[in-house]
């Protein structure tokens, strides 16, 4: 864990997912951890824009790198998966190639933006807080243990894979959410799915195959006894949590499974309260889950 | 039952070449392959494929043609090997067109680069996986022709009429079952037979089937003693290390350090033949100057950029396969059975002496390599015969039909067969013998071999074909994908190969190319400037001889 | 060192199934393939799975391992034994099992049949070779890397959920050509990849880049043919459309434009099919208002730069698509025709 990060909210924490970035700013607080707003930062492009404009992409994210180096930090943190990936690949790319790099920034100087170095390292939260001092911290916070509350994780893919480029744990047998979820007092479950592809990306281009993904880890954990799941991923979040009810009717199977963020999950344990990690904002509803946590205290 | 007019066994580089080739023709063209045919052995060469396109230097097809009649130490027909040389260029040029990746120079024309013995800059590339890439391109083709490929079905037995071949029995590897498939001609490029040996490059699937099939037709094979036994292959599995690792610039080394090769070679040094290779390197393991039993191949001064690039492949199979880094530490490697000089006996357009029948590629023996063969002229042989092979069926079954009767009772014969074999339920296992064999052979009939060696291996490579007679037990009794009873199936005909083998080597007195006999360490052209044929004699091996074909070149001494 | 793993046995003639565990000696070089053998010619002649070259370039023994998707032959046991884990060894995913670990590839080749897996020859070629840089080739060379052994496909989970998705495999093999300068496919090849089971339905889980032997990344391959699709001017599927609301989002407010996504994908009358659902979303707050889009400072940065990558795109694109040259003196030759 540093004392300072870059801090890259993303689209969704900034706009539908509002839930995601004030809980994260609360936790960060708790954690000790500061969090420098990065002005003018703008989308990652997702993997919309990597896969149909992957120069422009490149350009997109190598300003947002350049921009968290203007602000003298090393390290940026992210709070979504894919925000993770298309940052860490295009800094991966500009830092193994000067020629790329320089060319690169010919093109942001073009246009008045900052150029980037190559110094900044692309972090997400979950493993700032998974390990070393970050998980200390995390430990020391979780004040209101969550008792007796059994929690599904749920990964995401972009977490994960390809390893190559992110590569902070073992892609198949990953472990930081169960050890947070653990330091969070909670019980978690295991379930096969919890590595696999909610169908975010595709749940309006292709909403059948969408769903038939997203069925999977809804009805794994449901089975397994989880009160709630919890996701690294804002996007992963809104497939599971927005769309779940879509995914009912389709299984036909009540899943009634409430999707917390990671941020909300710690905040929980930290003893921040239900309306300032804003559980209000979520399509399923979040109790018994959240009474079984706030009614505990 | 199946028919068409024109059966390729074998979808390799020259099956599959040969069948797009008589696709060309209007006929009607099926494909049998015991494996899917991108996973053929042709797809694990690496180096590459010659060719005298004079990219790289000055070259001639005369020169290439010069080359390897003296690397094939004059055994190689003069006027096959002229025909190879001559087309090349149009093959290549060819299978460019269709796509394949070959590595560029910076004009845009394909790189060449040299091989041992060649004389020049010849060999064309696509990075190491030279094969890998033509096979898919080949695939792509075959695909685009439309023609019919029975995948996972095993060859089994030749059906001829008394005098054509009219067919063959496969196994439906997948479903189970004896068919029946008719043809007006059959091509064999079933490949190469190098299983028979421990310590070898071959895939599991190289057991020369299509060489004993047409064997046991009665049609003679050629040259069988000769075997390649390629200078660098990795220790623990066989697994081949490219020579354009050499052609790049790569040293052999000794224990002490030594590049010994030019005490062997004074000229070419590393880039010798792959006999000469060989023979030195399993000197000097034998005279103790090895490392544990292999010598080294030291690419760490080409620096990481150009291993990356050109031998990127290499780099992986020797981090996979022998824990090594060749940018960081030399690669240990020794000398493996690679590859067979000899094989089904055919004339320039794949013809064998059974009307009907044809064979291009490793299984057969044009002859271009003689007793040895020139790195980066398999890939060649394949596409330039197999393409021959394939108009040369064509045209004739065009020309004039030439429907023999298949009769039924042929799926029939063999059908007992199989369930002869599923019957026995008590006996030696079939992998027991396999160990047996390819132990005998690479003990006695490797690379420095004696009277002595030779007739001990004849007679442990009898023994093992009595008891192989005596029926071994196959465990797996289903129908659906029994690769056990596959296996015993390879074996017998290894067995057969490997009688075939040693009973043409003890008859040579002589050392010529990768036949090094130390009870006769010289050439004798006087007696022995003339093929060997194994023939069929009720299961026994009955040897004839016949000619090389000399035109331009007179035999001479051969030095690097 | 001694070996013992697991083996998903299945036999389609008594169609029973079980988990059978064996134990073997073996070398301490020895790969999961050579561990089959000595498990088949010691233990249990039938017990089937496919095999070729033994170095990972045939790609026959595709099989999984702790659920995971491996080329067996590239797979030492050492650390596995040393970890003193039993691994679980089944048959690949996505393709029906025929016996024991072998699946039935028809599917798998289909596909691949599908993406008319062969180049587009020009009607004229030169008599020598064309032209071409290597730096025209590198761009296809990691999709040529592919065996086709199918590992990515065993993994693919947008094909559990459809499994009529082309699927890694065809798609990585799709990219070698719609990159290869000499194929002359144009649009008409892109288009057998744009529909329903097309590129779009790819679902970016990166399975198959996490589980590709050779280094492929096919999931990079599909985006490189979703590329081709998208800045060849085809917006008509709805995945083209999704990721035109995200380039435009990018300049336009340099933020995702959310409540654009739905009706812009899916088409005005399908989100207004869906207005239900929207209402259960702005209810809880998560529809932005679409009248006062959150816009990012500094906007006017991200807006030039989307206008000279353009400009630099478009000109890459006329220099790639003017092809491989024939050579000079073949060049000349035609000209005076």
């Amino acid at each position: 864990m540093k004392s300072s990060y870059a801090y890259y909210p993303g689209c969704l924490a900034s706009l539908s997912q509002k839930e995601l970035d004030t809980s994260t700013r609360a936790i960060a607080e708790k954690l000790g951890m500061a969090l420098v707003d990065i002005p003018g930062f703008t989308c990652c492009g997702a993997g919309d824009v990597h896969e149909a404009r992957p120069e422009y992409y490149l350009h997109l994210n190598a300003r947002i790198l350049g921009q968290a180096e203007q602000l003298g930090q090393d390290t940026l943190m992210t709070i979504c998966n894919v925000c993770t990936l298309n940052l860490r690949q295009a800094n991966k790319k500009l830092q193994a190639d000067p020629d790329l790099l320089e060319r690169v920034n010919r093109n942001l100087k073009e246009v008045g933006a900052a150029s980037y170095s190559g110094g900044v390292e692309v972090r997400h939260l979950l493993w700032e807080i998974a390990e070393g001092e970050g998980y200390e911290r995390l430990k020391e916070i979780a004040q209101r243990p969550l008792e007796g509350v059994k929690i599904a994780p749920f990964y995401g893919c972009q977490i994960l894979r390809p390893s190559r480029l992110l590569g902070f744990e073992d892609p198949d047998r990953p472990q930081s959410l169960e050890r947070i979820i653990e330091a969070c007092g909670a019980e978690p479950v295991d379930y096969p799915s919890k590595i696999k592809c909610c169908g975010f990306p595709i749940v309006l281009a292709r909403s059948e195959v969408a769903l038939g993904e997203l069925i999977q880890p809804l009805a794994e954990a449901k089975e397994a006894g989880a009160d709630a799941m919890v996701t690294p991923c804002p996007l992963c979040h809104l497939s599971l949590d927005a769309w779940q009810g879509k995914a009912s009717r389709e299984a036909d199977m009540e899943f009634n499974l409430p999707i917390f963020h990671l941020a909300q999950l710690v905040g929980a344990a930290a003893g921040l309260s239900y309306d300032e990690l804003q559980f209000k904002r979520h399509v399923v509803r979040t109790y018994p889950a959240t009474d079984k946590i706030y009614q505990g205290a | 039952m199946v028919r068409h007019d024109v059966v390729v066994v074998g979808a390799g580089l020259a099956g599959m070449r040969a069948a797009i080739e008589a696709s060309r023709y209007g006929v009607d063209v099926g494909v049998v392959s015991k494996l899917h045919p991108t996973r053929s052995h042709s797809g694990a060469a690496e180096g590459g494929i010659n060719a005298a396109l004079g990219n790289a230097g000055e070259d001639s097809p005369e020169k290439h043609t010069f080359f390897t009649v003296k690397g094939s130490d004059y055994l190689g027909d003069q006027d096959a090997i002229a025909v190879m040389c001559a087309e090349g260029p149009g093959d290549i040029y060819e299978l460019e067109h269709m796509g394949a990746i070959f590595s560029r120079m910076d004009d845009g024309r394909i790189a060449q680069r040299p091989f041992g013995a060649g004389g020049a800059p010849r060999t064309c590339y696509a990075a190491d996986i030279t094969g890998h890439v033509l096979l898919h391109v080949l695939y792509e083709q075959l695909v685009k022709s439309g023609v019919t490929v029975y995948e996972e079905w095993f060859a089994l037995d030749l059906v001829t009429d008394g005098e054509r071949c009219v067919g063959l029995t496969a196994w439906d590897l997948v479903r189970g079952g004896v068919q029946g498939v008719e043809a007006n001609a059959v091509i064999l490029a079933t490949g190469g037979l190098g299983r028979m040996y421990r310590g070898t490059t071959n895939a599991y699937a190289c057991t020369g089937d299509g060489m004993s099939m047409a064997w046991r037709a009665g049609v003679p094979l050629k040259d069988m003693e000769f075997m390649q036994f390629h200078p660098t292959t990795l220790k623990a599995n066989g697994v081949l290390i490219t020579e354009g690792c050499r052609g790049e610039g790569g040293y052999l080394r000794n224990a002490e350090g030594d590049r010994f090769m030019f005490n062997y070679a004074p000229n070419a040094g590393e880039l010798a033949s792959r006999d000469v290779v060989s023979r030195a390197e399993q000197t000097e393991i034998d005279e103790g100057r090895g490392v544990d039993g292999t010598v080294l191949l030291d690419l760490t001064h080409l620096g990481a950029k150009r291993i990356n690039e050109r031998l990127h492949g290499s780099r992986e199979l020797a981090m996979d396969y022998a824990g090594v880094d060749p940018i960081e530490e030399p690669i240990p490697v020794r000398p493996g059975a690679h590859y067979h000089m000899g094989g089904i006996d055919t004339d320039v357009w794949g013809h064998t002496i059974m009307p009907g029948l044809y064979a291009a590629g490793e299984c057969a023996c044009v002859s271009v390599h003689g007793a040895n063969r020139l790195g980066g002229n398999s890939l060649l042989e394949t596409v330039v015969f197999g393409r021959r092979a394939g108009a040369a069926a064509a045209q004739d079954v065009r020309r004039n039909g030439m429907g023999g009767v298949f009769s039924p009772s042929a799926v029939r014969v063999t059908e007992r067969a199989i369930t002869r074999m599923l019957d026995v339920n008590e006996g030696e296992r079939p992998y027991v013998l396999r160990q047996e064999l390819a132990d005998v052979m690479y003990d006695n009939a490797g690379i420095f071999r004696t009277a002595e060696k030779l007739e001990t291996c004849k007679a442990q490579v009898t023994e093992l074909r009595e008891r192989y007679a005596r029926g071994l037990v196959v465990q797996d009794k289903g129908r659906t994908f029994n690769s056990d009873l596959i296996q015993a199936i390879e074996l017998g005909s290894m067995l057969q190969m490997a009688d075939c083998l040693v009973t043409g080597a003890i008859a040579r007195t002589e050392s010529r190319g990768a036949h090094s006999r130390l009870d006769y360490p010289d050439r004798d052209d006087e007696n022995w400037l003339r093929h060997t044929l194994a023939w069929y004699g009720d299961g026994e091996v009955e040897l004839d001889y016949k000619p090389v074909t000399i035109t331009e070149y007179e035999p001479a001494v051969r030095t690097y | 060192m001694h070996v013992t793993l697991k083996i998903q046995r299945y036999n389609p003639e008594t169609e029973e199934q079980s988990l059978e565990t064996y134990s073997v000696e073996m070398n301490d070089e020895a790969t999961l393939l050579d561990t089959l053998d000595a498990v088949k010619d010691q233990v249990d002649g039938s017990l089937s799975y496919r095999k070729s070259c033994r170095m990972a370039v045939c790609g026959s023994c595709g099989m999984r391992m702790n659920g995971a998707a491996v080329l067996a032959c590239k797979t030492p046991m050492k650390p596995i034994v040393e970890s003193g884990e039993v691994p679980v060894v089944s048959p690949m995913g996505n393709l029906p099992v025929i016996k024991d670990l072998v699946v039935d590839m028809a599917p798998f080749w289909a596909k691949f049949r599908a993406v008319k897996p062969y180049l587009e020859e020009d009607e004229n070629p030169p008599v020598k070779e064309w032209r071409v840089q290597q730096e025209e080739l590198d761009r296809v060379m990691t999709e040529a890397l592919c065996i086709q052994c199918g590992c990515c496909v065993s993994e693919c989970n947008s094909m559990e959920s459809d499994p009529d998705f082309l699927g890694p495999a065809a798609l990585a093999k799709a990219a070698r050509f719609v990159y290869d300068v000499r194929d002359r496919g144009g649009k008409s090849r892109l288009e057998l990849y744009n529909g329903p089971h097309g590129v779009w339905d790819c679902t970016r889980c990166y399975f198959c880049n996490q589980r590709c032997p050779k280094g492929v990344h096919p999931r990079d391959a599909i985006a490189k043919v979703g590329a081709a699709i998208y800045q060849a001017g085809m917006h008509s599927d709805p995945g083209a459309r999704h990721a035109k609301v995200f380039v435009k989002s990018t300049h336009k407010t340099g933020y995702l434009l959310e409540t654009n996504l739905v009706p812009e994908t899916v088409g005005a009358v399908n989100a207004i099919k869906d207005i239900p659902f929207a209402l259960k979303l702005a209810r809880a707050g998560k529809v932005p208002n679409p009248l006062k889009p959150h816009s990012a400072n500094k906007l006017d940065e991200v807006r030039k730069l989307h206008t000279l990558i353009d400009a630099q795109e478009k000109a890459a694109r006329a220099e790639a698509t003017a092809g491989p040259r024939r050579p000079p003196e073949e060049a000349q030759a035609k000209e005076s025709e």
